[in-house]
């Protein structure tokens, strides 16, 4: 086992903080120190033993930040969009040539809170230790963004058993609207571990699109925690597509603070070879007539393990709540693993709360079907894993992102069906 | 309609005492309590030995606490494990030598045993407190070659037969509950069927938790060899006290090759008065191994009493083409909490399983469904199909869904569905129009909710399982 336990003189090589800072980012490491990473007896990480992985791919970690001179990044072609870029979890880079300059307000992450509430999730802990980095963006009020937002999350080729720790708010003021993607290119041929930790605020009429990408394969261990609050009448739409990264979990927590908020999360992925990869989501219906609507696809080969655990929460004000949960799972492979954990926990009764979930195998019938059309049963397996995922992909409205997306995914199929 | 949920105490019309002198074991937990309840029992050494070994793991194990039901601590030194009624000392052999106040008890209770004996031909085997009473239509079974006594008798009479089988399914260092049964278990029943046979009757156990701080600590074994098949009914009730009564029974169940076991459960336990005073503790393992090829087991369960159920009646699937079956209906009203579902372990080739539970919520009660679906590597072809329906009556009682669905063999599927709901209006409506009040229409739609679980129950439950359904819910809605 992989004893991590880190000293607070790791905080003021961080950098200089003030007393009321340094208090708080000393407390967190003590509850992170008590705990350590957490392992399968932890109930929220019963299927990810993290513990176990790290102690298993990782010699030692250690805190250094990695290089953050601007190496050369590829921008994606195939659309106009803003840009802001972050290299190893820090604000480098950004570029709004299509947006009025004055709605927009971009700078590097400062703390403001210090509440010292004990966190259930170590990793969460972990960074209010020792986030270093990261940026803060707000749109102001009524303001639509003209294009798509891409925020490249860079990581160098010098990153060898760091650690990284980074924080980052974004703010969309009343009635404002914005499109981002989370785009995360990895240079790095080695391991590495990055924890993120992210606040979103959607106030009143808002509405956000994300989406959330890699480039290509990459041995990053990734976990990242957001807490997305949302008041009366915000839209969020979250499109998570995590495939490529040794380890990924995504801990993702939604408040529906206000009447009539709508969130939608879904998600496609396709996992091989040892990935092993997280979704888990918390929607907490705090208000009436909220709706939300949680898919997510995952088609799983090799030793590649899937998971989702998701719980709908409904409070007993939280009336005429419209939730609902489906996890959909192909196993291709006789090594592969997926294990989900839809859980629903409801207060009020005058709710439509429901939830499915299935895994299994491809439909023989249809792969039947294909081969009497002359398909191999290897184009018969692809076609039916790409329509699979792509209900999740033509979900999403811009076509020029859709296609990008869906070049990806073929890409990847592509090179696993050249394999094999 | 939630406005007008008065809580009009529902009628518990087994809440009553029985006078009768007790032989009770020295109050708390110790070595000198188990020695006691061996002793008199007259229990071979090894039963003793496996008694205290149990006992010397409880020692070092804790008490779980990651259920969604929280209770007081329990002091397991205020509590008796041993309470057996004083003239049952020297044991009956046959009904008329029964003291005749038990009769009355079991009268009361609508199991009049001298009747049922001639007219319904379910052989009771009752349990009262900690000791089984009476059994009764044994001459009939053992024609047959069927065993159905106490677990006490059969360590005695059957040693080889139990301990074969006795903590093969739940072993002695489970979790806390089962280790402290199998420490402390006082009596039970104990069902072997040989091969090739199928029970000509149901098979039933009533029991009853009668006497003050008490806790009911039974153990049930049933073994059907390879070929047979039995049905098992089980029914619970305890009288009126204010304060909490602990039960923690183990149920293990065994089919060898193409035998199959049905088992259902009533359970009435006190559940409290209104305002949560009260009721039973109902903290049950109950598990069944499918060990032969093409073997069945299926629970049914319908609970409507006890201040917390938390129990998950449960298949491990190790015979190729076995089926595991869980139907439940799980009622909680006033304060009442339930933390019920089931296991379904699969790890044999072509297994399946199938569980369909429906939990009603009303009052300030808290209900929860809690399962595991676990497809191993080596369980091909495996198939489950899961379905939990939750209606809530009111907005302050709870209905929650934990299901853990793990798949590690690509060739099986499973499917899960569960939803949450109220009483649909319209529903209510029409059966007002057509002149039904709203309790009755209520339960008539709550009875149609639960159809597929109350149709797996045997005719003699099923009567009275339909009538508690609507007891339950009593004064629940305006």
């Amino acid at each position: 086992m992989l004893d991590l336990k880190i000293h607070s003189n790791e905080i003021d090589k961080i950098g200089k903080f003030s007393k009321e800072e340094k208090d708080y980012r000393i407390k967190n490491l003590n509850y992170f120190n008590d705990i350590g990473l957490p392992n399968k007896k932890d109930e929220d990480w019963k299927f990810s033993d993290l513990n176990a992985i790290v102690s298993k791919n990782f010699k030692k970690l250690n805190l250094k930040l990695g290089k953050s001179d601007n190496p050369k990044i590829n921008f994606i072609k195939e659309f106009e969009h803003n840009y802001i870029v972050i290299i190893n979890g820090k604000l480098t880079a950004s570029d709004f040539k299509y947006e009025e300059k004055n709605k927009i307000d971009l700078k590097p992450f400062t703390n403001e809170d210090y509440s010292n509430k004990k966190e259930n999730n170590p990793l969460v802990n972990l960074n209010h230790a020792l986030s270093h980095e990261g940026f803060f963006l707000e749109v102001k009020e009524n303001y639509k963004f003209n294009k798509v937002l891409v925020i490249y999350y860079f990581y160098t080729d010098d990153l060898d058993e760091n650690l990284l720790n980074s924080k980052n708010k974004i703010k969309i003021g009343n009635n404002s609207e914005i499109h981002f993607v989370d785009f995360i290119v990895n240079e790095s041929k080695r391991n590495f571990f990055n924890n993120i930790y992210e606040e979103i605020i959607l106030e009143e009429s808002s509405t956000l699109k994300n989406i959330y990408l890699q480039n290509d394969k990459s041995p990053g261990y990734f976990h990242k925690y957001t807490k997305n609050k949302l008041s009366s009448g915000s839209n969020l739409s979250s499109f998570i597509f995590p495939t490529g990264l040794k380890f990924n979990k995504l801990d993702l927590e939604f408040d529906l603070e206000g009447e009539n908020s709508v969130c939608n999360i879904q998600s496609a992925a396709f996992l091989n070879e040892y990935d092993h990869q997280e979704v888990k989501t918390r929607v907490n219906h705090l208000y009436p007539n909220c709706k939300s609507y949680q898919k997510v696809k995952n088609v799983l080969n090799d030793n590649s393990k899937g998971v989702y655990q998701g719980k709908i929460f409904v409070k007993d004000v939280a009336q005429k709540t419209d939730a609902y949960q489906l996890s959909k799972a192909v196993l291709l492979n006789e090594r592969s693993e997926f294990n989900s954990k839809p859980e629903l926990e409801i207060y009020a009764d005058d709710v439509k709360c429901s939830h499915g979930s299935t895994s299994g195998s491809l439909d023989k019938d249809s792969i039947y079907y294909l081969m009497t059309r002359g398909l191999s049963k290897k184009e018969s397996t692809k076609l039916l894993v790409e329509s699979f995922l792509n209900e999740i992909i033509e979900s999403i409205k811009s076509s020029s992102l859709r296609n990008f997306i869906k070049t990806k995914l073929e890409n990847q199929l592509k090179n696993e069906h050249k394999k094999h | 309609m939630s406005k007008q949920n008065t809580n009009i105490p529902q009628d518990y019309k087994y809440g009553f005492t029985t006078d009768i002198d007790n032989i009770k074991a020295p109050k708390g937990l110790s070595e000198e309590t188990i020695k006691f309840i061996s002793k008199i029992k007259k229990e071979p050494k090894w039963m003793l030995d496996w008694r205290l070994k149990a006992f010397n793991r409880l020692k070092v194990s804790k008490e779980p606490n990651w259920q969604k039901p929280k209770y007081p601590k329990i002091n397991y030194q205020d509590l008796y494990y041993y309470s057996a009624p004083k003239s049952m000392k020297d044991k009956p052999k046959s009904l008329d030598e029964v003291d005749p106040k038990l009769i009355e008890t079991y009268n009361k209770l609508g199991i009049p045993l001298n009747e049922q004996k001639k007219l319904s031909g379910v052989a009771v085997d009752a349990v009262f407190d900690s000791v089984s009473v009476a059994t009764t239509f044994k001459d009939e079974l053992t024609k047959k070659g069927i065993i159905f006594c106490p677990i006490s008798e059969a360590i005695q009479k059957h040693p080889d037969l139990v301990k074969k089988y006795l903590g093969s399914v739940i072993p002695i260092s489970d979790h806390y509950f089962a280790t402290l049964n199998s420490a402390v278990f006082t009596d039970g029943s104990f069902v072997y069927i040989p091969p090739n046979t199928r029970c000509p009757m149901e098979l039933s156990t009533y029991f009853r938790i009668n006497a003050a701080e008490t806790g009911q600590f039974e153990r049930t074994l049933i073994i059907a060899d390879k070929g047979s098949y039995v049905s098992y009914l089980e029914g619970c009730t305890a009288p009126m006290r204010d304060e909490n009564q602990l039960h923690a029974a183990n149920v293990e169940l065994i089919a060898l090759d193409d035998a199959e076991i049905k088992y259902s459960t009533v359970q009435n336990w006190y559940p409290g008065d209104k305002d949560g005073v009260g009721g039973i503790y109902n903290f049950v393992t109950k598990r069944g191994a499918c060990r032969g090829k093409n073997s069945k087991i299926s629970w049914t369960q319908v609970e409507t009493g006890s201040a917390i159920t938390w129990k998950y009646p449960s298949c491990i699937l190790q015979g190729d083409n076995s089926v595991g079956e869980f139907y439940s209906i799980a009622i909680t009203n006033n304060h009442q909490k339930a933390d019920t579902g089931t296991k379904m372990i699969h790890l044999g080739k072509n297994t399946k399983s199938k569980i369909i539970s429906k939990g009603i919520s009303a009052g300030k009660a808290d209900n929860t469904y809690r399962g595991l679906v676990d497809i191993g590597r080596k369980a091909s072809n495996s198939r489950n199909y899961t379905q939990c329906d939750s209606l809530l009556m009111g907005n302050k009682c709870g209905a929650h869904t934990v299901p853990y669905i793990k798949n590690k063999n690509s060739t099986s599927t499973i499917e899960h569905e569960a939803t949450t709901s109220k009483i649909n209006e319209d529903q209510l409506f029409y059966c007002n129009q057509r002149g039904l009040n709203q309790e009755e229409a209520v339960s008539l739609i709550v009875n149609g909710f639960c159809k597929d679980v109350l149709q797996q129950l045997p005719m003699e439950f099923a009567v009275e399982a339909q009538k508690l359904v609507g007891i339950s819910l009593e004064g629940s809605v305006g």
